[in-house]
């Protein structure tokens, strides 16, 4: 059976931007639809309307000829709309298996049959019975898209599906998307990868400052016309100079494991490894290889021993997180939802999280807000979030926004080192142009970069050198010239 | 046609407005109830919520009983805003009023400026002992702090029953369970002759305005209001939450304690078996229903204290069991988690238009 979805003359408008600005737009099935579009442009608020999280100002939603009244994402669900969100909506505590089952009401039995068999058509291995805070990224997403698979939709929508995914996982991802739409299922896909675009799409719709700008299709476009289309100017090409490689030595691990209590967690063993100034170090891996507890123990948040690291002539293994910007570490998180934010706080206190003594955020114990909100206007400023409100609380940014707020908060202390784990993550072309010259630039400044990052098209571009983390292990520090995306990927899949 | 919509950001107004509709929908329940028992609904809540106060004593008798409900509530609003469920207020005013109480008998025949600060003092160290426990137990045996500081108020009441029976009761009380009169020296200074209201409503505006303070003005405050809303952040922004969850715990104790201070050597002067109506339990409600925020709860310690003076009179003037007072604070957190509906949910009224 054919779906036909239709949007007419949708608006919203938030206080001080207008999110959708009579947006209308017509979708069948047996095609699948990319949604494009700078940070902020809308997308996301585009379809949380199709799937009953926002309600509109204006505007009518149509499946097949049908008016929809979409008051709640379980109107939408009862109208076969499944969408996966931009930031996972899963209780961490629970199993897999409760969070899959959380908002059904079939039997237990049957629909574990049911979700074996998905995972096996589709080839997602997770474990079912641990908790969801045990899973990486990359699986919780999977988790994200089994749970709409459930319910056999009529609609899905991804929101940036593969901004946590591998290129293996991603091309994985494809076939089945691909399946889901032979079999009928209308696609509507975000994302900022116009390579996926052009990959899997057939068409493209793009959007601007909350205005559809153009609906074409894939044959008549290339990825340069859509960067163009999206940022509404043509976006220079970037490319990391080759540096002189200095042998001026900032850290240095050794000997370093963790073994976590947690069966869940992965184990860090025998970590070895140094940077020189002026040096990126990229480590490539599969999600949920050890990577985020290889950030944790390089940021502090898990203590390790004493000697074990050894930064710009110092013992810092036992320091936290606080003791280390002190020596001029900066750390950027993978999820900054969760934890390089606060959400329900306001944008300039989220700022006041990374505060050196010399920053005088905070003086003799008293916070100074003048001066964390006049520091917030130039992050804001510098780094091009789009708003001029530092009292919005940092939940009503767009995905990419929070991001250059999170990245530019580290980036302006101007650090020795910058620790960063995934940092373009849901960034559009522009924003990821910006913090990929960011990080070129402080390399040039003779300052380093561990870049721990699951888009190897990035590490390539950025990294001296190349590493790859495979359950918990590093292999051998290549020189980044020497390494290709396929011996990386072989890499990364284990091999030696 | 009536339907609920989603709202896409709670309002600041409705947040302070739900508790004012949580008091209204109470009064109109509460008039229900007397209605039910065969007495006039406007007449009982006169003497139940104005009769009680119509009076300068009255209104003493309102500061007296709002000032340990306002002192708890600040120090558990603490605990509440940093996501540390300490229940066990009334254990920690029990011990507090405990080691007041020792201290103060000790100077049972001594009078002097300086018996009166150590006997306070010995009151928060008390309730800070007490708190601990189940902050180092939650900290360092992942213990549940709600079953942990809950319990410990049934032990705290053991212990007291047992001194005022045992090795403290009074040697000429003729085997009453209660302990000497303290000397005036370890008594807060009554502010009205004649009138019961104490010295000890200033420690409780203090407390205000310190916990104001600390919250919205210091890094301290600051940090607590990180850990409250995310441990993994308080953990990447490099705070110690460990230490943040005692301090907290520590913080609500003592406050706990000097409001069990306030009782025995204000109004009470001794120590006895019922030295609190349940206030640490009541200051939950008062904690809540004033959203946790300083100013919140010093209007909200004000309404709760009411109820317990209306019990009063009710009994006396209408013969209604006083229990009715707790009828009313349970009804009053009822109607708040209620209305607090209409913090994430709006009611549209829409018209018969198709
Ligand atoms: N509740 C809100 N209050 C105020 N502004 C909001 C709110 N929700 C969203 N916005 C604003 O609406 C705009 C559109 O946001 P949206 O999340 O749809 O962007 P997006 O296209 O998905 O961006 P991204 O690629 O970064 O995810 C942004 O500028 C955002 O700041
Ligand atoms: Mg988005």
């Amino acid at each position: 059976m054919n779906t036909n979805l239709k949007i007419s003359n949708v608006t919203k408008i938030y206080p001080g931007c207008v999110a959708n600005d009579n947006v209308s737009l017509e979708f069948n099935s047996g095609k699948i639809y990319a949604l494009l579009g700078e940070n902020g442009a809308g997308k996301s608020t585009l379809v949380k309307i199709l799937s009953g999280v926002i309600i509109p100002d204006e505007g009518k939603i149509y499946l097949n000829e049908n008016n929809l009244n979409l008051n709640s994402p379980s109107d939408a669900k009862k109208n076969d709309i499944g969408m996966v969100f931009q930031h996972f909506n899963l209780f961490e505590t629970l199993s897999v298996f409760e969070n899959l089952i959380i908002d059904s009401d079939e039997q237990r039995e049957s629909l574990r049959e049911k979700i074996d068999l998905i995972m096996k058509k589709y080839n997602f291995p997770i474990d079912l019975d641990i908790p969801v805070l045990n899973l990486s990224a990359g699986q919780k997403q999977k988790v994200e898209i089994i749970r709409c698979l459930i319910r056999n939709p009529k609609v899905l929508i991804m929101d940036e599906p593969t901004s946590v995914l591998t290129e293996q996982e991603t091309s994985e991802l494809f076939l089945s998307l691909k399946k889901f739409s032979e079999e009928g299922i209308l696609i509507i896909y975000i994302t900022h990868k116009l390579k996926e675009v052009m990959q899997l799409c057939d068409e493209v719709a793009v959007m601007r400052r909350g205005k559809l700008v153009s609906v074409s299709e894939i044959k008549n476009e290339n990825i340069e016309s859509l960067a163009n289309k999206m940022v509404g100017q043509n976006l220079k090409t970037i490319k990391k100079k080759k540096a002189k490689t200095s042998s001026d030595q900032l850290i240095k691990i050794t000997n370093l494991n963790f073994t976590s209590e947690d069966p869940f967690e992965t184990n860090l063993m025998d970590i070895n490894f140094s940077v020189n100034r002026g040096e990126c170090l990229g480590i490539a891996g599969i999600s949920g290889n050890g990577q985020s507890e290889l950030f944790q123990v390089l940021s502090g948040e898990i203590i390790s021993e004493k000697k074990s690291i050894e930064f710009n002539n110092n013992y810092i293994g036992d320091l936290n997180p606080q003791e280390r910007r002190e020596y001029l570490m900066a750390f950027s998180p993978e999820d900054r939802l969760e934890q390089a934010a606060i959400p329900q706080m306001k944008i300039f206190e989220n700022v006041a999280l990374n505060n050196f003594k010399s920053s005088n955020f905070f003086n003799n114990g008293l916070i100074n807000e003048n001066k964390i909100k006049e520091h917030s206007k130039k992050i804001i400023s510098d780094f091009n979030v789009n708003t001029d409100n530092i009292e919005l609380k940092s939940q009503f940014l767009s995905g990419g926004n929070l991001q250059k707020l999170i990245i530019g908060r580290e980036l302006i202390t101007s650090p020795d080192l910058l620790i960063c784990f995934n940092p373009t993550w849901g960034l559009d072309v522009g924003a990821i142009n910006y913090i990929h010259e960011t990080l070129i630039k402080i390399n040039e400044q003779n300052k380093s970069i561990i870049l721990i990052s699951t888009d190897t098209d990035e590490l390539l571009k950025l990294s001296d050198k190349i590493s790859v983390i495979h359950k918990g292990k590093l292999s051998k520090i290549m020189n980044a010239e020497e390494v290709t995306s396929e011996k990386l990927g072989i890499l990364m899949g284990g091999a030696n | 046609m009536i339907k609920i919509v989603k709202r896409d950001q709670p309002s600041k107004a409705i947040f302070f407005f739900t508790p004012v509709l949580a008091i209204f929908l109470t009064l109109v329940a509460g008039g229900l109830i007397f209605f039910i028992l065969g007495f006039k609904p406007f007449e009982a809540l006169k003497f139940f919520f104005i009769i009680p106060i119509a009076d300068k004593y009255g209104f003493s008798e309102l500061l007296l009983k709002a000032t340990p409900l306002c002192l708890i509530a600040i120090g558990l609003s603490f605990c509440f805003k940093s996501n540390n469920w300490n229940i066990g207020a009334e254990g920690q005013l029990t011990f507090g009023a405990i080691v007041s109480g020792g201290v103060a008998l000790l100077f049972y025949e001594q009078e002097g400026f300086y018996i009166l600060p150590i006997v306070i003092l010995a009151g928060a160290i008390g309730g800070m002992l007490y708190a601990s426990i189940p902050a180092i137990l939650k900290t360092y045996f992942n213990t549940n702090e709600i079953l942990v500081s809950l319990m410990l108020v049934y032990v705290s009441k053991l212990i007291l029953d047992y001194l005022v029976v045992g090795p403290w009761s009074n040697p000429e009380g003729f085997n009453f369970p209660e302990t000497r009169q303290f000397s005036d020296s370890a008594k807060l200074p009554l502010l009205f002759e004649g009138l019961r209201i104490h010295a000890g409503i200033f420690l409780a505006l203090a407390a205000v305005v310190i916990s104001w303070f600390v919250f919205y003005k210091t890094y301290l405050g600051f940090q607590m209001k990180v850990s409250g809303f995310s441990l993994k952040t308080a953990k990447y922004a490099g705070y110690k939450g460990k230490k943040m969850i005692i301090l907290v715990f520590l913080i609500s104790g003592a406050c706990a304690g000097l409001a069990g201070v306030g009782e025995i050597t204000g109004p009470i002067g001794q120590l006895h078996r019922e030295i609190s109506p349940d206030y640490g339990f009541t200051a939950i409600i008062v904690a809540f229903l004033g959203r946790l925020h300083p100013v919140g709860i010093i209007f909200a310690s004000l309404v709760v204290a009411i109820t317990y003076l209306g019990a009063e009179t009710a009994q006396i003037f209408m013969q209604i069991p006083k229990y009715t007072g707790q009828v009313f604070q349970g009804m009053i957190l009822f109607f708040l988690l209620a209305s607090d509906y209409l913090l994430f949910f709006k009611i549209k009224f829409i018209g018969s238009k198709k």
